[in-house]
């Protein structure tokens, strides 16, 4: 197609949204109001996640060893750990029966007279894991459990199973929401795309008289949806900035109370907006233009 | 060139089981040839022409349009073989949102000409059907017969092979009927092959030529019938 011809199709849509000026702004409110949750659901979660992950790395699986190891032995059980797919990076702190002995006296220096009566320091040599997936934690335990030389390992499943159900829980819920916004918006810009596909029935009946192709006929009305979901995704965009920054203002007012909850750093608009911007018009567009082939696939038939 | 040959057309119709709306039928139109159409209602003409523009299929036979065989025409072919034909309507079909140039203009567009080519040609068709001075109104400020005229100049704009007109005096005054069979006339004598169906008896008589009359779906005549103004 010639680049006249295509720019003729191009200002015939936009034309259209203005035409249609009704539909337009329902659709428009629609998507704008779909984006602008999918757009703070999306900023919510990762701060959740953020959270999530800070409240997680305060997970540790505790690897006691037999107290008869020479240097070599607890090398290489440490190399073992550390090997491990599920260990985190670094997250392998090796605490000797030496440092534990002294630390349990600290703690009980009152009773400091009764460690005077034992011979031998009685604590074992331990590795404390940090593992990346929580939700593997007991597989994990199990093969630390396997390592020759491992005594005894402490894992805190019921906190691991606690995060798993909690993510599970959040992620449907996000979905589902996601899902229905989806759909609803599809419908509403399907709606609007056909009413435009009528109001323009007597044109494209003569388009295909004449010979037009399929493509020529459709191309203003995907113009026009995807004008439509991209003037939404920019609003939605900038209204997203607007209620995320004044709740972030809000949580960061009293900061020492998130601190507890992990909540030191979430996430800041200006690091993701170029991000959140595309994204926010890309969907915006590809929403449009779902709800335009739907419409234009069955009444546009040459 | 149009060839029909042993075309049927059943329609299926649930309450009365089918109606024969074409029945063996047989035609050919040369390129260059100016063929009138008759028949009454339900004789089978709209049928006909929906079969040359390929809405419908024949039940049976074969249909030959232009060197296209349309019963093997693919959709996707669809579009160009379109192209190659000019409709005239009844109702004229014009754009109301557009000028009269415009409307010619955006035909030009749909079967994606050049800028240039439509600033040339658009001027050049409706200086044809002498409407250069209307060139900016809107159709609802023109009489039928002018809307019919710019109708015309739009079908005629495609440089088509043929040109199909459906009852294109139908809808306008009777004396200016006359008008409208004439810059047909005149677009024949350029080579098109046009083809006019019509109600009006007078005309065809007035006119003579090469008349096929339908009859139940089936040809009663077709053959040249002298015209009152050829004996004049």
């Amino acid at each position: 197609m010639r680049m006249s011809n295509f720019g003729y199709l191009v200002r015939r849509g936009v034309g259209s949204v203005f035409r249609n000026a009704m539909m337009s702004v329902a659709s428009f409110c629609v998507l704008l109001v779909s984006l602008l949750l999918i757009g703070l659901s999306v900023l919510i979660a990762m701060d959740i996640n953020i959270i999530m992950s800070n409240i997680e790395e305060k997970n540790e699986i505790s690897v006691y060893v037999r107290g008869d190891l020479s240097t070599e032995e607890l090398n290489h059980i440490s190399d073992v750990i550390s090997s491990n797919p599920n260990t985190m990076t670094g997250g392998v702190v090796y605490y000797s029966k030496d440092q534990a002995w002294e630390d349990e006296k600290e703690k009980l220096s009152e009773y400091a007279e009764l460690f005077d009566y034992l011979e031998e320091n009685p604590m074992p040599d331990t590795f404390r894991v940090t593992v990346s997936d929580v939700s593997r934690i007991s597989d994990t335990a199990a093969e630390f459990k396997s390592i020759e030389g491992v005594e005894r390992v402490d894992a805190p499943y019921d906190f691991a199973r606690a995060m798993v159900n909690i993510r599970a829980t959040l992620s449907v819920i996000a979905l589902g929401l996601l899902a229905v916004m989806i759909v609803t918006s599809v419908i509403i810009v399907y709606n609007a795309i056909r009413s435009s596909v009528f109001a323009r029935a007597k044109e494209i009946n003569i388009m295909k008289v004449v010979g037009a192709t399929n493509s020529f006929v459709k191309i203003p009305f995907f113009i026009e949806g995807m004008f439509i979901g991209i003037a939404a995704g920019a609003a939605a965009w900038g209204l997203t900035k607007v209620i995320y920054e004044v709740i972030v203002q809000l949580f960061e007012e009293d900061i020492t109370i998130w601190r507890i909850f992990g909540l030191v750093n979430i996430v800041q608009f200006d690091d993701v907006t170029w991000y959140l911007l595309a994204a926010d018009c890309v969907l915006g567009a590809l929403l449009g233009a779902i709800g335009t082939i739907i419409s234009t696939g069955k009444y546009v038939k040459v | 060139m149009v060839e029909l040959k042993n075309v049927d057309v059943h329609y299926v119709d649930g309450a009365k089981g089918g109606v024969d709306a074409l029945n063996d039928v047989n035609i050919r139109i040369n390129d260059g040839e100016f063929v009138f159409i008759v028949g009454d209602s339900g004789a089978g003409k709209s049928t006909l022409l929906k079969l040359l523009t390929r809405e419908i299929q024949p039940t049976g036979g074969r249909v030959f349009v232009n060197g296209y065989n349309l019963k093997k025409l693919r959709n996707r072919k669809l579009p160009y073989f379109r192209r190659s034909l000019g409709m005239i309507f009844q109702d004229f079909r014009l754009i109301p949102t557009l000028t009269v140039y415009e409307n010619v203009a955006f035909v030009l567009r749909v079967i994606d000409k050049s800028k240039k080519y439509i600033r040339q040609r658009v001027p050049y068709v409706l200086d044809l059907v002498r409407l250069n001075d209307k060139a900016k109104a809107y159709p609802g400020q023109l009489s039928g017969g002018e809307q019919q005229r710019v109708a015309i100049a739009r079908a005629f704009a495609c440089d088509p092979k043929i040109i199909i007109a459906d009852e294109p005096t139908g809808n306008i005054d009777p004396k200016l009927s006359y008008d409208i069979v004439e810059l047909l006339q005149d677009i024949n004598d350029c080579g098109t092959t046009v083809i006019m169906v019509t109600h009006n008896h007078d005309l065809v008589k007035f006119y003579g030529g090469r008349v096929i009359n339908l009859k139940e779906g089936s040809i009663a005549f077709d053959g040249t019938i002298e015209g009152a103004i050829e004996g004049e």
